[in-house]
């Protein structure tokens, strides 16, 4: 099958660099990579022009509290690079703790990453270092700053005041 | 001449603006007459949509998400039912995949000839535009009797659609696709051989193949620089597994080319249509899905008429979606736009910007000319597009 042989091409490439890789579906291959790998994996991708970037997805994964109060597990973004060759497609997973959310930028290797990083740093919260730009892209400039709408404890900027009055 | 420093003005473009859908701000740089830099501001007419879907099921999302878009509504409904089916491990009957991509079709052929007006009215040639939004009304027409409405069509639901064909109204379809097709043929006469507008199109907005790849260009703007990108095709989805449609390319790469393609795609269109009215399938329209949809995560990629539409849909078990995220077209070509925008004409920036065929639309009323040394110099956006066309008088 056509695609089978472009997800191997495509999994030669960035196999020494994965955490774990999986098929989710047939036409699919999520690779998990760690942040302090992801720009050379991009790198490879790009160097064997392997596809083009579709976009990259932010995912927020709230902490979770355990029921006696103990600490759970600290929540964490994670960041999806998707990669389409033909039909198929790769996904670069990178998951990063709120704590520390950096990811090198990967906008020298594809310029258009910018648009998709720019989206991500303000919905979501993440940091990407050297990233050519970091004004607003969708929100409005009045924006307060770290609130990040797309993360699941967000509920509102109403909310959002009433939460930090109540810290006061 | 003076050695005195060089002025450095920058034109924003934008927000608002009379022409188009949506508004976006776009700063020029511009050296004299040169743009030497590009930037974009996206944004004013974000609704947090994305955000929104966490909060309805997904019935009501696919009311919403088909609200994405005022042109290419149908589409985006498309992709987030056939992500969801995939999910739900529900397949939906031929006849609704059929009809589906029918829909689609008439969608691309009112999105094109929309496209093909406005650009007409940036360059100034507002005959043009005035006979191609009259051609286009046939369209809506039609889509009006199929549906009830000539926008917002909502022909899909969970699990298949919810109009049906009659023969009458299939005879009209072709009847009013032999009108068309004499009508673009007209156009393609038109737009390739008219030298006022061969001025404002030829040989400008030159983008390389591999630039385009590189910048992750989708849809027509990149197939007029030879991109083989449709997803129609490299990755068929719906009706298009049952019914083959045709990549149109072109070498070019210039606005001209864009013109070409766009054009030969309302071609293909009409071919397309009258094969899947000749063909429809028989049987069901829908078939039944759970309002639970089971845990995991799908990738939905669509053809609009503006090129490669993503979604990617993450479920939870429940009724409601994890998370939506969706990927217009048009924010892949903007990518495009700054890079192919340096080095030209601020007088061609009208043409090169409606030549990507924005969904946020980039036109404006106002234009405001910045200057370091001296103050603001504000013109409307009317003035600029006919600095444009004086400039190629």
């Amino acid at each position: 099958m056509e695609v089978n042989r472009l997800l191997e091409s495509g999994k030669s490439l960035v196999d020494r660099l994965s955490l774990s890789i999986i098929q989710p579906e047939e036409e699919r291959l999520d690779v998990e990579i760690s942040a302090f790998n992801l720009k050379e994996a991009v790198k490879s991708i790009v160097t064997a022009n392997w596809g083009y970037l579709i976009t990259i997805t932010g995912l927020d994964i709230p902490p979770k509290v355990e029921m006696d109060n103990q600490a759970g597990s600290p929540g964490e973004l994670e960041a999806l690079y998707h990669f389409a060759n033909e039909n198929a497609i790769i996904t670069l997973r990178v998951k990063i703790p709120y704590s520390n959310p950096q990811i090198e930028s990967i906008c020298d290797l594809i310029p258009s990453a910018s648009l998709y990083e720019r989206e991500l740093m303000e919905l979501f919260g993440f940091d990407f270092v050297n990233t050519p730009n970091r004004e607003k892209l969708v929100l409005p400039d009045t924006w307060p700053d770290e609130v990040y709408p797309l993360r699941k404890s967000f509920t509102g900027l109403a909310d959002q005041e009433k939460n930090k009055e109540e810290k006061k | 001449m003076t050695d005195s420093p060089r002025e450095k003005f920058i034109v924003p473009i934008g927000p608002q603006h009379p022409a188009l859908k949506e508004p976006g701000n776009f700063e020029f740089t511009v050296d004299g007459e040169i743009v030497t830099d590009a930037a974009v501001r996206l944004g004013f007419v974000h609704r947090g949509i994305e955000k929104a879907c966490e909060t309805r099921n997904y019935t009501q999302d696919l009311y919403l998400l088909e609200r994405v878009c005022g042109i290419c509504s149908h589409i985006h409904a498309t992709a987030f039912v056939l992500g969801v089916e995939k999910l739900a491990g529900v397949q939906a009957p031929p006849r609704a995949e059929a009809i589906r991509v029918l829909a689609a079709e008439l969608e691309r052929i009112h999105s094109h000839f929309l496209w093909l007006g406005v650009a007409a009215h940036e360059a100034g040639f507002d005959t043009l535009f005035m006979y191609t939004w009259r051609d286009r009304e046939v369209v809506m027409d039609l889509l009006e009797s199929l549906s009830g409405s000539r926008v917002h069509y909502s022909v899909n639901v969970l699990g298949g659609v919810k109009i049906d064909l009659s023969q009458k109204i299939s005879d009209q379809i072709k009847k009013e696709m032999d009108f068309l097709e004499e009508r673009t043929h007209y156009y393609m006469k038109v737009v390739t051989t008219d030298d006022t507008f061969i001025g404002r199109t030829r040989g400008i907005g030159k983008l390389s193949k591999e630039r385009a790849e590189l910048l992750g260009g989708v849809g027509p703007t990149v197939r007029a620089s030879g991109v083989k990108r449709d997803v129609r095709v490299i990755a068929p989805y719906s009706g298009y597994k049952d019914f083959s449609i045709q990549v149109i390319t072109d070498d070019e790469g210039d606005l001209e080319a864009r013109f070409v393609v766009r054009i030969k795609e309302l071609l293909e269109a009409y071919r397309f249509i009258r094969v899947v009215l000749d063909q429809l399938p028989p049987g069901e329209l829908t078939t039944r899905i759970k309002r639970k949809i089971p845990e995991g995560e799908v990738i939905s990629r669509v053809e609009a008429p503006r090129g490669e539409l993503f979604y990617f849909i993450q479920s939870n078990g429940t009724e409601m979606p994890a998370r939506v995220k969706v990927r217009t077209p048009s924010l892949c070509n903007w990518g495009t736009i700054t890079d192919v925008a340096v080095g030209h004409k601020l007088a061609d920036m009208p043409m090169l910007l409606v030549g990507i065929d924005p969904c946020f639309s980039c036109n404006d009323r106002m234009v405001e000319i910045k200057s370091q040394s001296t103050p603001s110099h504000i013109m409307s956006w009317e003035s600029l597009r006919k600095y444009g066309i004086e400039y190629y008088k």
